[in-house]
């Protein structure tokens, strides 16, 4: 996303303005702009005008809007072939697919074209700029640090991962913040049959024929930004389909696939669902060439928390508020939260969510947001958006039992205060 | 498969719909079906089903070659094939495997991939076998096959180290153990296999069963249905034959052989009377016409004739016969594994997992419910939210923990403690499950609901198993259904 002029107050309020190029940076905006923001972005608006002979005339206008927002929604990009088997398998070019954000809300800046207070509802558009105005306190630290992490020029790595059982492959893209599923290849292949096995033998040969022309028509192979192309699946599928991909690749001359060979990692996984990613992702063979992109780390960051979770029950915390307790006592030392949780279309919720991140960070803890786009997101946000690694053993009980004999001291007080006023 | 008329050549694509028989012609003949199982029950010859497990290499495809060919299910002409095909290939230490594992992978990896399904005829009994693959990866096959079967054989390593590392932690021996018991097998032999290896030892065999005995009766299974056999599938000893007078084992062991222990199985209790149930397994083309898919009768009777709903969708099919193992039947009762040919269907509309069902008696469809569990030996706990895959028959999907509803007293089931904030091993609890869907970009995988009963309405039906990372995590039985 290019960063077009960011002007912010002291108090937090002001306004920043973008020009979005892709799906992922419509998800950075559909996690920038909040409900009560005020957005400018082009607008389409049908237009009715009377003619003084009484005759209407509607058209269709291009036009810029600023919208006070009452309403964000996100669709992910959909991509075709979502359950293609054998017969549609090989059907058609993909058509470029693209996600969504759709902001609604009422016009607040009078146009020539449209009254105050009209209701209207906009897609974002790529390659347009968008300008996002916050109230006070609207811009915090967690908004702004997306601002930055979503404009830094250059884009990350791409990696390319299909997760295979026999007779099924998903395909997936992975960038930065986001995975994008781009095909869900289902292939009947018989299940081994006594001792006449060729129903089976067939079904696999078809399945990898398939395979191969689904992979040749969503894979970038030869794009210089995919780092890897990862092969996962239990038992020994991804030879077979390594093994067919390079065999036609060769029998077809295809230069560019043959020269992308290095980029195949093969890696075993558990089970053949998209599920699998996080744990293909965690493999010692990628972590190692990946540790850096922001899904490896958010692999291996939920896998350390489930290992302490195993280890020391009392130093993995997961929930908001036993979250917020373990931050009040300043025993986080890694935070894992979702984007999920800085959506709410509550002001104070949202407020809550930053202020424990920030409390964390001051007091030197480790801070990962994890972006619901990614496998690994999607478990956390299944596990409440929200779970900490403690530097020290914290029993959750007995924490909440102080919690509530420190209220209810409280409470004793202040109804002992209340008696002391109203008797003298 | 083998035995579907395969001489009969009429062409594949006229595949005239089989007639509906008329509702009491269909009512006529399951009454005569009943009858006639209630009369096997006390007959001769009773009929049950027995999946073989154990760790990987074990040596079950092996005995069950063996056992196929000493009881006259495979034929010296066979038998002098796989010989040399595997000779060939410099396998031939998997010939007797050969003739259950079928594929061209399995036989070059000398691995056993899917279950393999076969019948063995014993003086007292008629055994449909499922052999199971032992390697770890392929569980998800193994359990497709334990839930089909009502008794099971577990084949052990008695080689100095392989028999420990099938029963260490992580070793299939004690999952799939405590995978057939979870899914309702309560009667269990024990094949001490390969005690040629370790030169005919007593000490050692008796070892091996004094490791077994606590485990077995922990993972509930009772000692009086437990039983134990010393053999060698390789060379054959005392697998249908006592030990020859020549074999060191004849001066030890005068106790029953392996088909001994085979023919005296208990036959399970059959539930005909239930409204029908067939969970598919498998789906394939049929020999001569139309679609056939086979599996196990968890309920009720089949009859050919019938048009039977599909479940999930909204198809239906018509049954136009039902064979086991080549043999063509007349119908089959709940507790047979058979194959059933359908016509008058599109083959899109059956899958693995869906459920043949009578019309107005259909199973129904969830997406999340509430169960029972008893939380193997794990070591990171389960917390609300954990991703799992939910085993149900031969169907395995995404799901998660979606709440802890109640940590349980194993011994009386009363709640020991409500909204527990994790559970860990060998806890028993209340939990709800939920199916998953992925809503990330892309075409949403859809969480399709799949048929399942509670358990207190059909027991087969009720059973499931939770799986993490490659390991069985719990097992349980279904209470409420939800959504
Ligand atoms: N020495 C000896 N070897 C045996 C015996 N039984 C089986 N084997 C060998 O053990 C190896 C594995 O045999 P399989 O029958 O494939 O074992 P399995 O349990 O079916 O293996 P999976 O299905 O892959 O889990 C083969 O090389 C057999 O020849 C035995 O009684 N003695
Ligand atoms: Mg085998």
């Amino acid at each position: 996303m290019k960063l077009i002029n960011k002007h912010i107050e002291k108090d937090g309020s002001g306004h920043v303005t973008v020009c979005p190029e892709d799906d992922e940076d419509m998800w950075h905006l559909y996690n920038l702009i909040q409900e009560g923001d005020r957005v400018r972005a082009p607008a389409i608006r049908r237009i009715q005008n009377v003619s003084t002979t009484g005759t209407v005339d509607s058209r269709r206008i291009r036009l810029h809007l600023t919208l006070a927002v009452a309403r964000v929604t996100w669709s992910p990009s959909a991509a075709p072939g979502a359950d293609s088997g054998a017969a549609n398998g090989a059907a058609g070019a993909a058509p470029a697919a693209s996600a969504t954000v759709e902001v609604s809300g009422r016009v607040a800046e009078e146009n020539q074209h449209v009254k105050l207070g009209a209701f209207h509802t906009l897609d974002i558009e790529a390659n347009k700029n968008v300008r996002i105005e916050k109230d006070a306190g609207g811009w915090d630290s967690v908004a702004l640090a997306r601002v930055e992490e979503s404009c830094v020029p250059g884009r990350g790595a791409e990696v390319a991962a299909i997760v295979c059982g026999e007779g099924t492959a998903i395909f997936c893209l992975l960038s930065e913040h986001m995975t994008v599923v781009l095909q869900r290849l289902e292939v009947p292949v018989p299940r081994k049959i006594s001792n006449q096995s060729s129903a089976h033998e067939k079904g696999l040969a078809r399945f990898y024929q398939n395979l191969y022309t689904s992979f040749l028509r969503h894979v970038p192979y030869s794009s210089p930004s995919l780092r890897a192309i990862v092969i996962a699946s239990p038992g020994w599928v991804r030879d077979a389909v390594f093994d067919f991909i390079m065999a036609e690749a060769s029998r077809t001359s295809n230069k560019a696939l043959l020269t992308a060979r290095n980029k195949f990692i093969k890696v075993h996984v558990n089970s053949p669902h998209v599920h699998s990613l996080v744990e293909a992702l965690k493999s010692p063979e990628i972590a190692s060439q990946m540790k850096e992109t922001k899904f490896a780390r958010e692999g291996l960051m939920l896998d350390k928390f489930f290992k302490m979770l195993a280890s020391d029950e009392m130093r993995a915390w997961y929930g908001p508020d036993h979250v917020a307790l373990a931050a009040d006592r300043g025993a986080i030392g890694t935070l894992l939260i979702s984007d999920e949780l800085f959506r709410s279309s509550d002001a104070a919720t949202r407020k809550k969510f930053v202020g424990i991140v920030e409390d964390v960070k001051q007091k030197g803890g480790e801070v990962l947001i994890f972006s619901s786009m990614h496998e690994s997101g999607q478990q956390l946000n299944q596990l409440t958006g929200i779970a900490a690694i403690l530097t020290f053993p914290l029993d959750v009980e007995v924490v909440e039992a102080e919690e509530r004999e420190a209220r209810e001291e409280e409470e004793r007080r202040k109804a002992e205060e209340g008696e002391a006023v109203e008797a003298s | 498969m083998a035995g579907l008329n395969l001489n009969d050549d009429a062409p594949m694509d006229v595949i005239p719909e089989e007639p509906v028989k008329p509702p009491a012609a269909i009512e006529k003949l399951i009454e005569e079906a009943k009858a006639t199982l209630i009369a096997q029950e006390n007959g001769e010859k009773r009929s049950l089903s027995m999946v073989v497990v154990g760790h990987v290499d074990a040596g079950k495809s092996t005995m069950m070659g063996r056992l196929l060919y000493e009881l006259g299910r495979m034929d010296e002409k066979k038998r002098v094939a796989n010989e040399r095909g595997s000779a060939k290939v410099g396998k031939s230490s998997f010939s007797w495997a050969w003739e259950l594992d079928g594929t061209q992978e399995e036989r070059e990896r000398g691995i056993t991939m899917d279950i393999a399904l076969q019948t063995l005829n014993t003086p007292h009994r008629v055994i449909t076998i499922l052999d199971a693959p032992g390697h770890r990866d392929f569980i998800p096959n193994m359990i497709s096959g334990a839930s089909q079967a009502d008794s099971a054989l577990l084949v052990v390593d008695a080689a100095v180290g392989e028999f420990e590392a099938g029963f260490e932690r992580g070793g299939q021996t004690r999952e799939h153990l405590l995978l057939v018991r979870s899914l309702g097998v309560t009667q269990v032999i024990v094949a001490v296999n390969k005690l040629d290896q370790v030169e005919w030892s007593k000490s050692r065999y008796d070892e091996i069963c004094n490791l077994l005995k606590p485990f077995l009766a922990q993972s509930g299974f009772h000692p009086t249905k437990t039983q134990f056999v010393p053999v060698a599938a390789m060379e054959g000893i005392n697998l249908s034959q006592p030990p020859p007078a020549a074999s060191p084992l004849h001066s030890w062991y005068k106790g029953p052989t392996l088909v001994d222990l085979l023919d005296a199985l208990e036959p399970p209790t059959r539930d005909i009377n239930a409204p029908l149930r067939f969970p598919i397994s498998n789906v394939f083309k049929g020999a001569t016409s139309g679609i056939a898919v086979s599996g196990r009768v968890c309920g009720g009777i089949i009859v050919p004739g019938e048009r039977l709903r599909i479940v999930p969708g909204d198809e239906s099919a018509v049954v136009k016969a039902i064979d086991s193992d080549g043999d063509s039947l007349p119908w089959a009762g709940a507790g047979s594994n058979v194959n059933v040919t359908l016509t008058g269907v599109d083959p899109i509309s059956l899958n693995v997992g869906s459920v043949l069902c009578r019309e107005g008696q259909t199973v129904p469809l969830v997406s999340s419910f509430t169960a029972k569990i008893i939380v193997f030996d794990i070591q990171i706990p389960i917390t609300a939210g954990t991703s799992v895959e939910l085993f149900h028959h031969s169907r395995d999907v995404p799901a998660s923990i979606s709440r802890l509803i109640s940590v349980l007293d194993r011994s009386n089931g009363s709640v020991i403690k409500n909204k527990p904030r994790v559970l860990t091993k060998n806890m028993s609890a209340e939990v709800e499950v939920s199916l998953r869907s992925s809503t990330y970009s892309g075409p949403a995988s859809r969480a399709l609901p799949i048929p399942l009963e509670p358990f207190s309405v059909n027991k087969e039906m009720g059973r499931i198993l939770i799986r993490r990372g490659g390991e069985t995590i719990g097992a349980g039985v279904v209470l409420e259904l939800l959504t």
